[in-house]
């Protein structure tokens, strides 16, 4: 099922640094991961990754440093950082209250009903 | 989309977006291998067009470059160079103003060339700025080997002073940055780069001693040694923390221990040390110097002229204490003006190196790091050592970073905006993975096995 785009962008410094929380990944690797994690719903475009990486590692979230991978080409590798892992927590905690919401509005939820 | 038929041409859109011009290169990189990486992967698939199919999945190159500029923008040190700018300024007023009623000037106080050094000074300060010191560490071989010929040139050149060839001193200023630089191309390399990062700092010191400069040897010394300790615990020589430290340490306390035997071993180093600590053991000969330093502080006020009286010293201040236009010229800052004054200047310059630390301590690329914590160092050791210098402890003799001295004014102020450049461009800054172009030409050997 094509996912609507706008669902994914808002939550995909969330996700991007989740991936992070794991392990250290390059960008391609990055995608990949997500593909898989994800069964194939997750499509991350590689344009909108890379601004995404950068301006988190702009604020401090993530660091970069650059590494041969394991095919013997350098790679820029990505680490959360411990501000990063502070971020993600609390992102985390907010988007669980959202999404929990959501759930609730969609389920049908709480009805205040003839007060 | 549809012109844009290569990685090459694609990226060359996406950077056409970007403003910065230094950025370009370092960014598109990145995506120039990833672009590479889907290639590979369509055309393992199966894939004809892998190529076109890669560019298509990174999107459009020109949304992509746009915001790609948005987020890499040089960071402008605004704040910081103004208050380089204004310290030396005051520098050069109060080196004018102190010594404006004295009958004969030194050459250094001489107004014209002082505002000229001021200018020098600030035009040096904006070209450091606005250097690009990523590519300084990207060829930080022939960075080294420039700066050790020129101090060879200086050695044999240089006009000598005093029997010391006059510009080693100062070019032995930027020996530490030329170190830190020389150090960043050891990386990676086990235990030859620890070994080489060692050695490497032999020459430099050698030329410092030659000259001779014992303050710049032991600000090389010591600098040297809190960058490799930095290296060891980053573990730029991939042998694990712990060993990279263990040996850092160990060279270390060989070469101050070598260097200890022979200062207890010299009369003269004894002597010298002796007379530094109490100059008024020899008040006429070696002492005389911090002797009548030390007078002329006794006499000073907090705040105001001191009181110099003839049962003191039977000439003015400025014909009784050496060097009290250059060398010692806080030395009249205290006695003309005051302590506070002198506390003053101290602790702006202080307040501008704590701010270059912090920082620097932030800063995320460890060539920046490195290159910036060389110049703190190499400020500090000169406050450091001439405000000892200053209150009658002048075992070595400094100048005050952007107060003292024309030259020295110059070419700190071209240090202090080589570390501006540094946090400047700190959104671009990369460790590059790969390694500088050997000078040698490699030679492989092929070896065929025929069979008979």
């Amino acid at each position: 099922m094509e996912l609507d785009k706008s669902l994914i962008s808002g939550s995909m410094a969330l996700l991007v640094m989740k991936l992070l929380e794991g392990s250290d990944m390059y960008g391609y690797q990055m995608i990949e991961e997500l593909k898989k994690r994800s069964d194939n719903t997750f499509h991350l475009k590689a344009g909108s990754l890379y601004p995404l990486l950068h301006s988190l590692e702009e604020k401090g979230y993530v660091s970069a440093y650059e590494q041969n991978a394991t095919a013997g080409k350098p790679r820029r590798y990505y680490h959360l950082t411990r501000q990063g892992r502070g971020a993600l927590q609390e992102r985390e905690k907010s988007w669980s209250i959202y999404a929990h919401a959501v759930n609730r509005v969609l389920g049908g939820g709480v009805c205040y009903v003839g007060a | 989309m549809s012109e844009h038929n290569t990685i090459q041409s694609y990226l060359e859109t996406v950077a056409s977006q970007i403003r910065w011009k230094r950025a370009r290169p370092i960014v598109t990189l990145e995506l120039e291998r990833h672009l590479e990486d889907q290639r590979d992967t369509f055309a393992a698939e199966g894939h004809e067009n892998a190529e076109q199919m890669a560019l298509a999945e990174m999107g459009d190159p020109v949304v992509l470059g746009v915001k790609l500029d948005s987020v890499h923008r040089p960071a402008p040190q605004y704040g910081l160079l103004a208050l380089t700018i204004l310290f030396a300024l005051f520098g050069a007023i109060l080196r004018i103003w102190l010594t404006a009623d004295w009958e004969q000037y030194y050459m250094d106080i001489d107004p014209l060339k002082t505002l000229l050094a001021f200018a020098l000074g600030c035009t040096a300060l904006l070209l450091g700025y606005f250097l690009d010191y990523s590519r300084l560490g990207l060829h930080g071989r022939k960075v080294y080997i420039g700066a050790l010929i020129i101090g060879v040139m200086a050695l044999f050149f240089s006009p000598h002073i005093a029997g010391v060839p006059y510009y080693t001193r100062y070019i032995a200023l930027c020996y530490p940055v030329v170190y830190a630089f020389w150090l960043y191309t050891c990386r990676r390399k086990g235990w030859m780069g620890l070994m080489l990062s060692i050695i490497g700092g032999i020459p430099l010191a050698l030329i410092c001693v030659l000259t001779p400069n014992a303050f710049g040897f032991l600000m090389l010394l010591v600098t040297g040694f809190i960058l490799l300790i930095m290296a060891a615990w980053n573990n730029w020589f991939e042998l694990g923390r712990r060993k990279s430290l263990l040996s850092v340490i160990l060279c270390a306390a060989v070469i101050v221990g070598t260097g200890l035997c022979y200062f207890l071993s010299s009369d003269y180093s004894i002597r010298r040390f002796s007379i530094a600590l109490h100059p008024e053991q020899d008040p006429l000969g070696a002492g005389y110097q911090a002797y009548a330093i030390r007078k002329a502080l006794e006499i000073s006020m907090w705040f105001g002229e001191g009181t110099w009286s003839p049962e003191i010293f039977a000439y003015p201040f400025e014909k009784t204490v050496p060097g009290c236009d250059s060398d010692a010229l806080l030395t009249t800052l205290v006695y003309k003006l005051g302590w506070l004054p002198f506390l003053i200047v101290v602790m702006v310059f202080v307040a501008l190196v704590g701010l270059l630390v912090y920082r620097c301590l932030k800063h995320k690329s460890q060539l920046g790091k490195v290159v910036a914590l060389a110049v703190v160092i190499t400020l500090f050791a000169q406050a450091l050592c001439s405000v000892a210098y200053n209150l009658g402890f002048t075992l070595f003799s400094a100048a005050f970073p952007m107060v003292i001295g024309n030259l020295n004014t110059v070419i700190n102020m071209w240090l202090v905006g080589l570390v501006l450049s540094v946090f400047r461009e700190e959104s671009i800054a990369r460790d590059h993975a790969c390694d500088e172009k050997s000078l040698l030409p490699r030679y492989r050997i092929k070896i065929l096995v025929q069979k008979c």
